[in-house]
């Protein structure tokens, strides 16, 4: 071999290695760009249509101090909830047997409301506050209305029956909330929960966007 | 010549180390005191586990039966929140503090603000998922 192709082949060696080294080197870099969103866009992004995401707000509209934001994302929920053992919490189910229903029979309770038409199930109204309990459009709704006592408070709960149905589905004596929010991940752009009284706002709500608005 | 390769190799074993550890990135905690103490630690992610997969397992007994119960919910939030490289999870203000927790750029940011002193966290979520199988495969339960 002469000396000027050894020189040849050195170089090529050399250019091979250094060609290796350098793609080792940018890949991941690479990759990771095009993982990363542009900075350029908005914050406010779905990460895919079937994201949906359970947002909790709690603010303070009186004195503007406290605020609280919760974003979780259901698919999340589901897989973590699972692996969740302690107390009554165990592979994403609550066992409450123990819990004093007042000798009610829940599972009773809830075959009775999915049996029966829409329409008012309970209606209480007192000098101190107004209860109802009602179904509409396979919703469950509960409105709460203190009056005066221990201070002026409205609470409001809606519950699609599917969800229901869902947390409903396991053992007798169980609420399958992995179920639940399985079932709650198929609804729409719903507001679940919402408490209003004279210091703080509670929201409980579930969309596309993984941040609050 | 000879001394050129032995260089060229010299660097290149040493850009490829540099490269392989901080593939993950690097795990970061800032501490900012107002009274002039600044705590800055910088950890490469890929070190962090590997480092666990060394030491013996003794040293790790009380982590372990600590958070034990816990490590299956962390490996599972680290492996989920990877799907949700930007998501603002948790944001939480009074009057004087502020805690924020936050994915950016596959990091879980932990920023927490009060008067007179700020804390920064920032850990690759990979790392976190390693680590939870690190502690897992010490747990005498395995």
């Amino acid at each position: 071999m002469t000396t000027a192709t050894a020189r040849l082949i050195e170089k090529a060696s050399v250019t091979l290695a250094a060609s290796l080294l350098g793609a080792t080197m940018f890949l991941p870099l690479a990759a990771r760009a095009q993982d990363t969103p542009k900075s350029g866009s908005s914050q406010i992004s779905t990460v895919s249509n079937h994201d949906r995401w359970l947002h909790v707000r709690v603010t303070n509209p009186s004195r503007n101090e406290e605020t609280v934001r919760v974003n979780v994302p259901l698919e999340l929920a589901e897989k973590v909830l699972p692996t969740i053992n302690k107390d009554r919490l165990h592979s994403g189910r609550v066992k409450f047997d123990d819990i004093d229903c007042h000798g009610v029979d829940l599972r009773a309770l809830v075959d009775a409301v999915r049996t029966s038409r829409d329409g008012e199930f309970v209606t209480v109204q007192s000098r101190d506050s107004d209860v109802r309990v009602a179904k509409r459009n396979g919703t469950l709704l509960v409105h709460v209305f203190e009056k005066n006592h221990p201070r002026r408070s409205e609470v409001e709960v809606k519950v699609p029956m599917k969800v229901v149905d869902a947390l409903f589905s396991g053992e007798k004596d169980e609420l399958d909330l992995v179920a639940g929010l399985r079932a709650l991940s198929s609804q729409g752009d719903t507001e679940l929960v919402s408490v209003k009284d004279q210091e703080n706002t509670v929201r409980v709500w579930l969309d596309s966007k993984n941040i609050t608005d | 010549m000879l001394l050129a390769k032995l260089a060229l190799g010299f660097c290149g074993t040493v850009f490829v180390a540099g490269a392989y550890t901080f593939h993950e990135g690097v795990m970061r905690v800032d501490e900012d005191n107002s009274d002039g103490r600044h705590v800055h630690v910088w950890v490469p992610a890929a070190i962090v586990p590997m480092a666990m997969h060394v030491v013996p397992s003794r040293h790790f007994e009380h982590a372990v039966a600590q958070v034990g119960p816990w490590l299956p919910t962390l490996r599972a939030l680290a492996k989920e929140l990877k799907r949700y490289p930007e998501a603002q999870l948790i944001d939480v203000e009074d009057g004087r503090q502020h805690v924020r927790i936050r994915t950016h750029q596959g990091k879980l940011l932990i920023d927490v603000s009060e008067p007179g002193e700020d804390v920064h966290v920032a850990c690759p979520l990979a790392m976190i998922e390693d680590v939870a199988s690190e502690l897992e495969a010490k747990s005498p339960a395995v």
